[in-house]
């Protein structure tokens, strides 16, 4: 009997990332409300996380417009449900913040490098202009208010419902982005990462690969917005700011750069670090000592990890079960 | 006789053990801006934690149930503060919740309905403050509009007439001058706008766009910032000649930052004033004096007194509702903070010790009464009587 590997790594993936899912909503649903709220926080976040990996850990474009493309998925999802398109709102935001991102990647035409990177710093703060003065679509400063959500024609009244299906849509982005890196597309992003001259001796149109780079992360960017819309039952400018893009790249970073399973990590990581940290404060009787060091233990603790293990998070677990590492972009960089 | 004795000890030790089984944890969940943009008018949360913590030191809590005050940290961030009421109402069981931000209120406003929680907002919106759609949301004084009001009747009755709107580019800033803009206010005091300047919430200067507010020579400029932005406003109004006498800013202005730092240039601005300052000679100062004697009081300004008022008022509640229900906490937390919601309701006249002119919360607001305060060497010092905001 024959087996295709292939195949059988395919399946493998994809009973995997349904257990594990299947897991999370199962805990999702018996923790209460506080508790399913994390859940949706964390898989919102990794959402975003294997969004902006995408872009930076694979294709190698260096990108601080996130928060603002997650602003942009919240609007068009916020403006779409208010208007009574039911599920489809959040597919609405996807697809307004691919559009978005597309048009933040057309410089990547012309640069590179950091250079690029202040671009897409510049279309982070018209975004967030835009987000303030375009009114009729924003409501302005005062932000938008946004109905719950609706799937076929029920509302999403509950956290934990938010939560099944934010773990849903993080199973299904996991198992699209495994697939797309498994494409000749997906190997092309890595060639574009690793050098552009290569890339086009071997062939590969740099440009076309970059915007569709640029794409397919706005869209899932934007369905973490159209979550966090839905789930804060708001879209407002200051939940959109240049510090969740900070936030996203620091995911990335100490989950572990060109690695899904780091961007995962990462998100729960950034995500639930603080909160960690607060309820042990308040369990020493602590608490107004660790109000106040809580941001500095998050930032030494992140220098700590880039100091000892640039590969991140992921490499650290690889190496507990004693799996040699692979090749992520930080490792890349690190022996460019 | 031994056995009277005997018979009398386990009568008042099964009377100790079933009171003590009685007794029950009373929690309110405050949330802050212990860190963040907003940390400088903080004394709101640690002034409501204080009075209840005073209280179970002086009263042994309400009706011998301990008060059980949670201070937690909102960062002024949105995600914090949502996750923050969620711990609060599922997790904590918090019967009464005191949070923070405008955005959050907002964004929670459905939730809180459903829940039927008492919530208590620092933020001043009038957005936020309707007693029939959101029945369980209170604030605790004058909206920012009717402060703007206040500042603006009280330049009325001076005989002034030109105004400018300074504001930043937030929700906070450009809200309520968009309000009162509309409603029109000014004309209807026959006043005139004579220029809006908007100005980015994170503003370092201003001096170009004062240089143009001093060429429209206007009685009064009313400023809808923070503190950290008076600071800037009022540094280059003294660069280009504009003294401070003519700026006017909200309740959040009441900052001894501004004297400390602008030092005699400071001098003559006004703000609104809807509590007593720290160290005023008033009842509840006494409290503080003895709560000060046994605990360090880290924030010793107004918003701490507004702080202890909301203790005040949030104790007053639960008393009510625990009278009601013949001296017990009722078991049932829904029905608890239904009931407390309807005492809060109910408060009428309750007197704070002389922070504030004393409550009614009919409206959902407290007071709308405010007065004026002006640097003055250093110092805030009240120049008029409560005004009420109209």
């Amino acid at each position: 009997m024959n087996k295709n590997p292939k195949l059988t790594g395919v399946v493998t993936g994809v009973v995997t990332v349904a257990v594990v899912a299947l897991l999370a909503i199962a805990g999702s649903l018996t923790l209460g409300r506080y508790g399913a709220t994390l859940a949706y926080t964390v898989a919102i976040a990794g959402i975003g996380a294997l969004s902006l990996n995408l872009l930076i850990g694979y294709c190698g474009q260096i990108s601080f417009a996130q928060g603002a493309l997650l602003g942009v998925g919240a609007y068009a999802a916020g403006s779409l449900g208010n208007a009574g398109a039911d599920v489809f709102a959040v597919l609405g935001g996807g697809i307004a913040a691919a559009l978005v991102s597309v048009l933040i990647g057309l410089p990547a035409m012309r640069l590179r490098g950091l250079y690029f990177a202040i671009a897409t710093l510049a279309a982070q703060a018209i975004l967030e202009y835009l987000f303030k003065t375009v009114e009729p679509l924003t409501n302005g400063v005062s932000g938008l208010l946004v109905k719950p959500l609706t799937v076929f024609g029920v509302a999403i009244a509950t956290d934990q419902g938010y939560a099944v299906l934010a773990i849903i849509c993080l199973a299904i982005t996991w198992l699209v982005l495994s697939w797309l890196m498994r494409t000749n597309l997906g190997r092309a992003f890595l060639v574009v990462r690793e050098s552009e001259i290569v890339a086009r001796g071997m062939g590969i149109d740099v440009a076309r690969t970059k915007m569709t780079a640029f794409a397919i992360s706005g869209f899932f960017a934007g369905i973490a917005g159209a979550l966090l819309a839905f789930t804060a039952r708001l879209a407002h400018p200051e939940m959109f700011g240049l510090s969740l893009s900070v936030d996203y790249t620091a995911m990335i970073i100490v989950g572990g750069l060109g690695s899904q399973i780091g961007s995962v990590i990462g998100a729960v990581f950034v995500t639930l670090l603080p909160e960690a940290i607060q309820r042990a404060g308040e369990s020493l009787q602590m608490a107004d000592l660790t109000f106040a060091i809580r941001e500095l233990m998050f930032g030494v603790l992140i220098i700590v990890f880039l100091v000892f293990e640039p590969r991140g998070l992921s490499a650290l677990f690889r190496r507990q079960k004693g799996v040699r590492p692979r090749a992520t972009a930080a490792a890349s960089a690190k022996v460019a | 006789m031994k056995r009277q004795l005997g018979n009398a000890l386990v009568a008042l030790s099964l009377g100790i053990a079933s009171a003590a089984a009685m007794a029950a944890d009373i929690k309110v969940c405050i949330w802050g801006t212990i860190t963040g943009p907003d940390a400088l008018v903080n004394g709101m949360s640690y002034g409501t934690r204080d009075y209840l913590e005073y209280l179970n030191e002086t009263q042994g809590g309400i009706a011998g149930n301990k008060l059980v005050p949670l201070l937690l940290d909102g960062r002024y961030k949105l995600d914090e503060e949502l996750k923050i009421y969620r711990r609060c109402v599922d997790q904590e069981n918090a019967v009464v919740v005191n949070g923070w931000s405008t955005g959050a209120v907002k964004a929670l406003r459905d939730q809180i309905n459903s829940d039927g929680v008492p919530f208590i907002t620092e933020s001043f919106s009038s957005e936020v403050v309707d007693p029939v759609k959101l029945p369980f949301i209170f604030i605790a004084g004058p909206t920012y509009e009717q402060q703007i009001g206040i500042g603006l009747q009280d330049l009325k009755d001076k005989g002034g007439k030109k105004v400018v709107f300074m504001h930043g580019d937030n929700e906070y800033g450009r809200g309520p001058i968009g309000v009162v803009r509309k409603a029109g206010v000014l004309e209807k005091l026959g006043l005139q706008l004579v220029d809006a300047v908007e100005f980015p919430y994170d503003t370092q200067d201003v001096t170009a766009q004062l240089l143009r507010v001093k060429a429209k020579n206007p009685d009064l400029i009313y400023v809808q910032g923070s503190t950290p932005q008076l600071l800037v406003v009022l540094r280059d109004a003294a660069k280009v000649g504009l003294p401070a006498k003519l700026f006017m800013g909200n309740l959040y202005n009441i900052s001894p930052a501004i004297p400390e730092q602008l030092g005699a240039n400071a001098n003559g601005f006004r703000a609104i004033q809807a509590y007593a300052d720290f160290g005023s000679n008033i009842a509840a100062m006494k409290e503080i004096e003895a709560f000060r004697a046994k605990h360090e009081v880290t924030r010793q300004d107004v918003y701490y007194m507004k702080g202890w008022m909301k203790g005040k008022t949030i104790a007053a509640a639960i008393a009510a509702s625990v009278k009601k229900n013949g001296g017990k906490v009722p078991a049932d937390i829904k029905a608890f903070r239904k009931s407390v919601r309807d005492e809060f309701e109910a408060i009428k006249g309750l007197d704070v010790g002389g922070i504030a002119p004393p409550l009614d919360f009919a409206n959902h607001q407290g007071s709308t009464r405010a007065r004026i305060a002006e640097i003055k060497d250093g110092r805030y010092v009240p120049v008029s009587d409560w005004i009420e905001s109209r």
